[in-house]
């Protein structure tokens, strides 16, 4: 799979990134998978009143339409389903592998359900997409066990929005440059960077799987996560490339009395405020 | 030797590499090229005896295998991506540091961590492996098949 990807060469990342759903903030997947979902019900729906009461050709061409439509989105949910697939661990690994094998047989029957509607064959098509049917529900309810249960694709940071004002972390003497510094902010862990002289400071577990960021290091100003190896914008904690796609959680700092001092932005804030202090003494943001 | 031995071993080959690699100027393209060529192979054959052999084998006693799985793919992408820059560009240092820290990260991981957990597994135990991994390293550095394969590889993702 590392190959397949490989084979995209310089556009391997950007479009992983693009499958994952890092420029949408979360998970392109879910997005995706209503398409194949709904219009395959549509076409359920559809061949069900035609065949209680046979309608004008037109509900024949309508269900065609939809399942074609649910097997062009299903394509899209395959690639994006994949995509993600390939980072997770264990019991979700497994789950996500059963999701996919579900779900590429169901899309193969409504691939061979529209060829046989496309050839006027409607008995036979509607067996094969009721069949479809049937897999695609079994394969979305292990979909969500994936999200529900296993936390496939849910943001992993520390959602308490504490300190809420400023609170003394570290002397600013014991913070070296381009080495991320773990902190414990009573109970949270925060790592702090400093890097071309401001300093940032960061949750300390990845959106993505939780992994410990104080093992992260910098490549081209960006914070890399060390297990899957996602990147991170030092001022705002935004993903930047996958395959995380929500941003890691982010604290404003400033300088006082040779002590670095950090409190945390509300998420819903991050758009206009990404203050960080630097360390020429011109000092953060204050309230 | 035992097991964590022998891929300890293996692990400084690959920082010594690395770090040869990261000690070359920009003017240095053809012993770029070839560090990466015995980078390539050693990543190789290193992934495979812990893959086929380590892994499986600790299995039981480390909650660390996803992960070290993870971080072979990522050392994998960052691979490619160094095969593909330009040896004698600007971006080279850069894309070979970042391969470092990936390895650095995944191979002190497994020496901190993994290797004293593998230690439940008992001497002989892990002294029977570590033989057998050797005997496989050995045969994979020789097979001409393995080699051939993995030239084709590099080949083609430093042509894409």
């Amino acid at each position: 799979m590392a190959f397949a990807f490989g084979l995209a060469g310089a556009r391997a990342r950007p479009l992983q990134d693009l499958l994952h759903g890092v420029w949408l903030g979360h998970p392109l997947h879910p997005v995706i998978t209503d398409i194949p979902v709904g219009a395959w019900t549509a076409a359920l729906m559809l061949d069900t009143v035609d065949m209680v009461a046979p309608r004008p050709a037109g509900f024949r061409q309508a269900a065609q339409l939809s399942v074609g439509l649910g097997v062009v989105g299903g394509i899209g949910g395959a690639l994006t389903g994949v995509t993600d697939w390939q980072h997770t661990h264990d019991d979700a690994r497994r789950a996500g592998m059963l999701h996919g094998v579900l779900n590429t047989v169901a899309l193969s029957l409504y691939g061979f359900s529209w060829r046989d509607r496309h050839r006027g064959r409607h008995g036979r098509a509607r067996v094969a997409s009721t069949l479809g049917y049937g897999l695609t529900i079994a394969s979305s309810y292990v979909g969500g066990r994936l999200v529900f249960r296993h936390r496939v694709g849910v943001d992993h940071v520390d959602g308490r929005l504490t300190p809420r004002d400023f609170v003394p972390v570290l002397l600013d003497s014991k913070l070296p440059e381009d080495s991320p510094t773990l902190v414990d902010c009573s109970g949270v862990p925060v790592v702090l960077i400093r890097h071309e002289g401001r300093i940032s400071a960061l949750g300390g577990h990845c959106p993505h799987l939780g992994a410990p960021m104080v093992e992260g290091w910098l490549y081209r100003g960006q914070f890399v996560c060390p297990w899957h190896g996602s990147r991170f914008d030092l001022q705002t904690g935004a993903a930047t490339s996958g395959p995380a796609t929500s941003p890691l959680s982010c604290f404003q700092t400033r300088l006082r009395e040779e002590q670095i001092e950090i409190r945390r932005i509300p998420p819903a804030q991050l758009a206009t405020t990404g203050q960080t202090a630097t360390t020429e003494g011109a000092q953060g943001h204050e309230s | 030797m035992k097991a964590d031995q022998v891929l300890i071993e293996h692990h400084d080959v690959l920082r010594g590499l690395l770090k040869q690699l990261e000690a070359t100027t920009d003017d240095q393209g053809k012993k770029r090229q070839k560090l990466l060529d015995s980078l390539v192979s050693e990543l190789g054959v290193h992934v495979r005896i812990e893959d086929e052999l380590f892994y499986p084998a600790v299995e039981k006693v480390t909650p660390l295998l996803a992960i070290s799985q993870a971080e072979h793919r990522a050392i994998d992408d960052q691979l490619a991506v160094v095969l593909r820059t330009d040896t004698g560009g600007p971006d080279f240092a850069t894309e070979v540091k970042m391969l470092a820290a990936t390895l650095d990260h995944h191979a002190g991981e497994e020496e901190r961590v993994m290797f004293p957990q593998s230690h439940a597994l008992g001497e002989a135990a892990l002294e029977s492996l570590g033989t057998q991994m050797e005997a496989r390293k050995k045969q994979l550095e020789r097979s001409r098949f393995t080699q051939l394969l993995r030239s084709a590889k590099r080949e083609v993702l430093r042509r894409v």
